[in-house]
């Protein structure tokens, strides 16, 4: 199943609390952490909550989720293997 | 003034593998560990990973049924610390105090009490009497007739090594004789979830320094050590066991959980112990790590070790999976390690370590060993990039400790986030329900000067305290900078909302952001890293003197050359569990409203190039007796100052009513000391009560010192047993 971008980044937003910033703002590719969105370790660790609440996707090391995390694009296609395996 | 050197006549320790010293020595030599799938209360998704859990009943072991099981911990400890000393307490009065560090005192206690409130709506308000950081310290007192400086260090996982070089300073400055000194926390659902909620936790249990380490494995228990002036040692006959010759703290001011990636606030904390203890690096024999093995804990210690020894780094090892990590106890847990090392000239082994991590690139010692050993390094660092090292040496060694500089510190800039209007706050059911008049800050007006990320992720406790420390700049570098903030209850919201969150949803979804916030010291490592102060950080906690326990600190810092600018503060906020609580109490009336508030005072030692605001000439710490006998209290304060310098007393009455009494005979008997009246005044009116409102009382004392051009003493009882004394002058 297709994991809408759209979608993805309204969860992204809510589950990191971002302030002033829209979900069409965000770039598909554009990296989620250090430059782009800025996010650090912690918000990572808030996307693994999300992706357990929202996607069903349980991450036990981080180290797992981390190429998962460069963008909202490897993100989504991370879900989408998860959920189809 | 000959220095007076700390050193160590008594050590107690209580942990997973053993009771006492001599148990928890002989499970190491049998490389026994004491790692166990947890029992002390349920854990739906954790409960088979292992944990150093203590199996025993506390009450068994003869500690007392009353407390918390951080207080019967603590209390264990310093039982047979007292025992190992020798030492008779009668003699030394208000010359002997105790400090430990904790970093959830009474949590375990106090979530059973949540538990019951969440999911079956009853409350009982009994165990969270013993919640606070400081009743442990208070329990040992109470019970071992202590009545010196007493307080509790709450610097997450450096606490336990923290309480102990604050207590060293304590008596290098001739404050007291003998400190007990060292750390207690039990295991708490709050740290089991959280640290479960970073990921930081290795399912197969803890294997510092190795290739496949996973992260941490959680523990709990104490340690304390009796430390006392050498000469008073000698006096009595005592058996020296070890000296305290360096400790040195440092801030990494870079994130609250991640390390430095180059351990640069681990390498500053090693080399200010060195340098304290006049020591060079290859003096050094043994190294106990802090080694928790996350990933990046002992990657970054490793990189630090390599920058300060260079090619020849001594044997080292971790003796985390022994214990689990005991946070708060675990610094003080090390100590004693460290101290039975060189006792019998040994070297505790690494367990857990089997494969070598071509990233660390160094080997830990793997089975017990004989080694001669002199001079020992214990490291522990916490949460907020907070690190203390201390050094430990043979009885035979002469130490060349550094001696602290008393002096006055002038207060060149002040930062008050206060009580706007008053307001009326609900108090949320199952809590008694009810309106109540507050001091309330509101919604903080700076907030907007803040950072997006500061704004999204820090709780309005940590902003009121970052705005407070700004409001205390004023212009031009200040220096090595260190803080000290004092808190009474710490970041209760944010713990309580982590920990509601985690019983009611049964561990599912927790709130990561939430658990690092939740620390007594987030307030102080987010000053830290908003202002760039890379010296100590500490945050210490004492019911009503809660601030003058950080004052203390800051003067301490400022006395021993260590900083140049000290941010001395306190914070708390406003919640249900105070307003609930009080209500039950009765205590909120027309006369005494709760409050909240966070003041900063920066400090220095050095005259500024602006006249200072006023000066601190005097800070004392001490407990006061039952019966209060308010001539015993003229006396103390008679003996730090001249009673012709000060014209007005300014304490906390009107807020807890049961002191004011106290506070009133303390002000008759002063002013017929001094001959003259010296003109009593309060603050709470103001400010509203809450456990670091004596912070609102500094800030008046600073005015009222400006404006009078006359000196102030700020005295301040708690209602649970301290008392401290601060002199403001123009």
């Amino acid at each position: 199943m297709q994991v809408s971008s759209n979608e993805l980044k309204t969860r992204i937003i809510a589950s990191l609390k971002l302030q002033d910033i829209t979900p069409d703002q965000i770039e598909d590719d554009a990296p989620l952490f250090g430059t782009g969105l800025g996010l650090d370790s912690i918000d990572a660790l808030e996307l693994v909550v999300m992706l357990e609440k929202d996607y069903g996707i349980q991450i036990k090391d981080i180290e797992e989720g981390r190429p998962a995390f460069a963008s909202v694009r490897t993100l989504a296609a991370f879900i989408e293997a998860k959920r189809s395996s | 003034m000959a220095p007076r050197l700390p050193v160590i006549t008594g050590v107690g320790l209580v942990a997973a593998p053993g009771y006492s010293v001599s148990e928890v020595w002989h499970a190491i030599t049998m490389n026994e560990n004491g790692l166990k799938p947890l029992s002390l209360f349920s854990s739906p998704r954790y409960g088979h990973i292992p944990v150093g859990q203590i199996q025993i009943d506390l009450v068994k072991l003869g500690a007392p049924s009353r407390g918390s099981r951080t207080d019967r911990l603590g209390w264990l400890a310093a039982r047979e610390a007292l025992l190992c000393s020798q030492i008779n307490l009668t003699g030394f009065g208000d010359r002997a105090g105790v400090l430990l560090g904790s970093s959830v005192g009474g949590s375990f206690d106090s979530e059973r009490f949540l538990t019951q409130l969440i999911k079956k709506g009853k409350m009982r308000p009994r165990p969270t009497r013993f919640h606070e950081c400081a009743s442990a310290v208070d329990l040992i007192a109470d019970d071992f007739g202590l009545f010196g400086p007493s307080m509790a260090v709450a610097t997450a996982c450096s606490s336990g090594a923290l309480a102990i070089s604050t207590a060293a300073e304590l008596i290098q400055a001739g404050e007291a004789d003998v400190m007990l000194a060292g750390g207690a926390d039990s295991l708490s659902r709050m740290t089991w979830g959280g640290f479960h909620s970073l990921l930081l936790v290795d399912p197969g249990g803890c294997r510092p320094f190795d290739a496949g380490r996973a992260g941490m494995s959680l523990g709990e228990g104490a340690a304390v050590l009796v430390l006392e002036a050498e000469e008073t040692a000698r006096r009595r006959g005592a058996k020296i066991l070890a000296r305290l010759v360096g400790w040195g703290a440092s801030c990494d001011a870079h994130h609250s959980t991640a390390p430095h990636p180059e351990g640069a606030g681990a390498l500053a904390a090693m080399r200010a112990a060195l340098r304290r203890a006049g020591l060079e690096p290859g003096a050094i024999d043994y190294v106990n790590a802090h080694g928790t093995g996350t990933r990046d804990n002992d990657l970054v210690e490793a990189k630090a070790l390599k920058q300060l020894f260079g090619l020849r780094i001594p044997p080292f090892s971790s003796t985390k999976r022994f214990f689990g990590h005991a946070l708060a106890a675990s610094g003080a847990m090390e100590a004693v390690l460290c101290v039975e090392a060189l006792r019998r000239q040994e070297i505790p082994p690494n367990p857990g370590f089997s494969a070598p991590d071509p990233a660390i690139g160094l080997q830990p010692v793997t089975e017990l060993q004989r080694a001669r050993l002199t001079h020992v390094m214990s490291n522990s660092f916490g949460f907020g990039g907070n690190n203390a090292v201390l050094i430990f040496s043979t009885p035979e060694t002469t130490a060349d400790t550094v001696s602290p500089k008393p002096g006055i510190a002038a207060i060149t800039g002040l930062g008050v986030i206060g009580p706007g209007a008053i307001t009326i706050r609900q108090i949320e059911p199952p809590l008694p329900a009810g309106k109540v008049l507050t001091h309330d800050c509101g919604p903080l007006a700076e907030a907007a000067s803040l950072s997006a990320n500061q704004r999204r992720r820090l709780s309005r406790m940590v902003q009121m305290a970052i705005l407070a420390a700004r409001r205390s700049q004023t212009s031009g570098r200040p220096g090595r900078m260190a803080v000290a903030i004092g808190t009474g209850f710490g970041c209760l919201d944010e713990g309580a909302a982590f920990l509601e969150n985690l019983i009611s949803k049964d561990e599912r979804e927790p709130m990561p952001t939430r658990f690092p916030n939740s620390v007594h010291n987030a307030p102080a490592a987010q000053i830290a890293i908003d202002l760039g102060a890379h010296g100590l950080n500490c945050a210490s906690t004492a019911g009503e003197i809660s601030f003058e326990t950080a004052l203390w600190q800051a003067m301490s810092q400022l006395s021993n050359g260590e900083a140049d600018c000290v941010l001395a503060g306190a914070v708390d906020e406003l919640n249900n569990y105070p307003l609930g609580i009080g209500q039950r109490w009765r205590l909120w009336d027309e006369q005494t409203r709760p409050g909240e508030g966070a003041v900063v005072a920066s400090l220095s030692r050095s005259e500024p190039a602006s006249i200072p605001l006023a000066r601190v000439t005097v800070v004392r710490l001490g407990r006061y007796r039952r019966p209060f006998d308010a001539q015993r209290e003229v006396d103390w304060i008679t003996a730090a100052v001249d009673l012709k310098t000060v014209n007005i007393l300014l304490s906390g009455a009107k807020g807890w009513p049961a002191l004011d009494p106290l506070y009133n005979s303390v002000a008759a008997a002063l002013s017929a000391r001094a001959g003259k009246a010296i003109e009593h005044q309060t603050y709470k009116q103001a400010c509203g009560e809450f456990y670091s409102a004596s912070a609102f009382g500094f800030a008046a004392a600073v005015d009222l010192a400006r404006r009078s051009g006359r000196g102030v003493l700020l005295y301040t009882l708690s209602s649970r047993g301290g008392k401290a004394l601060c002199c403001v002058q123009p």
